[in-house]
């Protein structure tokens, strides 16, 4: 809606909040998760005593700080080839409705409706020792290498999982490109490499900053996979804190790690919100 | 070019669970592949299985619960946001925001540390609870993209013609809004059961459900079980995404969108009043 509709509907309609209606979700919410939300920040300073010690120990101590440097660098490898291998896949779907188109689709929504635990068995399957990877190794008669709680295959796992929305996000923006556009770009002499890089490429950034921001900070959350597939000394922030709680019960200090976490994602959609406004986010 | 790379991401797409079915249908108790030899040993493992069908009764028993509540929750809430405008009306769209943008795991260690003073860590209230404020924003994304397509005449008709403001809503109102809602219910069901860093935290013993139980498997023992259920799981799946397909295509496509919601701009839908009467 643009400001000036915005305006007028909120002069002439109604300006009663309709409480019967927004109560229920409201309270819901409130009670059910912004008050687990606070108890948590309140603990992440007060547990086990009235200091900012949580913060500074995080943020200092070497073992921490390189969890949350490797947490940010692995979401930025995710979203970077994310978005390449995405990108010409939204690209086809857009442009080229078909059988294939469909096909793809339909891939897409199993994979992205499968949960990551599933996803994360069948990697620790595939890239095994007994996997179908290590028998084509040994095929060659070459000893397969240690795939199985590295890095590289947890971030594998990982991109795999976060495709999906990446393709989605790209595609939301391209299936709204005039096709007429690039057919005026060849029309006016564009070949199809300069229409594609002076028209539709323009057109479709909105989608590439919407899927990069999204895939990012959902990265940086990541838990079940890196916690199975990962190595255990690439540690990713989420299961620094499930360690915290899990085997020390340290629960301020892991209570300061989520908030260090919340307060990324947070801070990360600001400054998109800033830029490109939140709203265009979620419709 | 573009069509065979894309032909090779749907096959990096695919193969994992591919690869999980064929592995059900293997020999127990090896992680080879190939399977050595086929049958049916790990399905009638799983189906002699306790604890495997409890985690399977909770987690239909979880989502199903769960998608009733974020139904009962959305509904009005979007209807609010759809029809009103109101003072606050952009503060109340970020609240419904806020459990998909806080990470998984903060949620789980907020809802660790609030529900085991309450004594509702492990059961099965507890976990509704979670689901229930992390499903709300898809399924609030999905109803209220399909109520911004409805036009609201056909429900000031009906009450001109003598309907009262209930009968209206339910005779009129909701059976147009039908896939809209239905997909809603159907995505609140879905995000439940596949949720697992919530669960994993908070399930405790006797609200196990299968993606926590899986986890707790793939930790200690790897019980091939777990590609049977990855299997079954998959194929009911499947089974949501061809529902998913059909209520889009019968339908508005509009209404339903993406999965995400995204940029739903919608294209009005003509709902056909012949079709109401």
């Amino acid at each position: 809606m643009t400001r000036r509709a915005q305006k007028n509907s909120k002069r002439v309609g109604a300006v009663s909040v309709p409480w019967q209606l927004i109560a229920p979700v409201g309270l819901f919410l409130t009670i059910f998760f912004i008050l687990p939300i606070g108890r948590m920040a309140y603990l992440s300073f007060v547990d086990p005593k009235f200091t900012l010690d949580n913060y500074t120990h995080a943020l200092t101590v070497s073992l921490y700080a390189s969890t949350i440097w490797n947490t940010v660098s692995t979401s930025l490898t995710i979203t970077i080839v994310c978005l390449v291998l995405g990108y010409p896949v939204a690209y086809l779907l857009a442009t080229r409705p078909g059988t294939l188109s469909l096909v793809l689709t339909a891939c897409i929504l199993v994979t992205f409706w499968t949960g990551f635990v599933v996803r994360t068995y069948a990697w620790l399957i595939l890239l095994g020792n007994a996997g179908p990877i290590a028998s084509l190794f040994r095929a060659f008669g070459v000893q397969p290498p240690q795939m199985l709680f590295t890095t590289p295959s947890s971030t594998l796992a990982m991109i795999h999982i976060m495709l999906p929305y990446m393709i989605f996000l790209l595609y939301a923006v391209m299936r709204r490109i005039d096709s007429q556009y690039l057919r005026a770009a060849a029309n006016l002499g564009a070949n199809p490499f300069i229409a594609f890089r002076t028209v539709f490429f323009p057109l479709s950034a909105p989608g590439v900053a919407n899927g990069c921001i999204l895939v990012f900070t959902m990265s940086l959350g990541f838990f079940v996979t890196p916690m199975l597939l990962g190595s255990p000394r690439d540690m990713m922030i989420s299961q620094l804190i499930s360690q915290q709680i899990e085997q020390l019960l340290a629960w301020g200090f892991a209570s300061s790690l989520a908030m260090i976490l919340l307060c990324l994602t947070v801070i990360l959609l600001l400054i998109y919100n800033r830029f490109f406004g939140l709203t265009r986010l979620w419709g | 070019m573009l069509r065979v790379f894309s032909f090779l991401i749907a096959v990096y797409l695919l193969s994992p669970t591919v690869l999980v079915a064929i592995m059900s249908f293997g020999d127990a108790g090896s992680f080879h592949f190939p399977p050595r030899s086929f049958g049916f040993a790990v399905y009638q493992s799983y189906f002699d299985s306790g604890p495997w069908l409890v985690a399977t009764y909770n987690s239909v028993l979880i989502a199903i619960l769960c998608s009733i509540a974020v139904m009962v929750l959305v509904v009005p809430a979007a209807m609010a946001q759809a029809r009103y405008r109101y003072r606050g009306q952009e503060m109340l769209n970020t609240l419904l925001m806020l459990p998909i943008i806080v990470p998984p795991v903060v949620s789980a260690v907020a809802y660790y540390g609030f529900l085991s003073p309450l004594g509702l860590t492990s059961s099965i209230l507890g976990m509704v609870i979670a689901h229930t404020a992390l499903a709300l924003p898809v399924t609030y994304l999905v109803v209220s993209a399909s109520m911004k397509g409805f036009d609201l005449n056909l429900e000031r008709a009906a009450m001109i013609s003598g309907a009262s403001r209930v009968r209206a809503l339910f005779h009129v109102t909701f059976p147009v809004l039908r896939p809209g809602l239905l997909v809603g219910a159907l995505f609140a069901f879905l995000y439940s059961f596949n949720e697992s860093a919530v669960s994993i935290f908070i399930a405790g013993r006797n609200a196990e459900t299968l993606p926590k139980r899986m986890f707790g498997s793939i930790l200690t023992d790897t019980d091939p079980v777990i590609a049977v259920v990855s299997t079954l799981v998959t194929g009911a799946t499947l089974l949501g995404a061809v529902i998913w397909l059909l209520a889009q295509s019968k339908t508005w496509r509009s209404a339903i969108n993406w999965p995400m919601g995204t940029h739903a701009e919608l294209d009005r839908p003509t709902v056909k009043a012949g079709g109401l009467v």
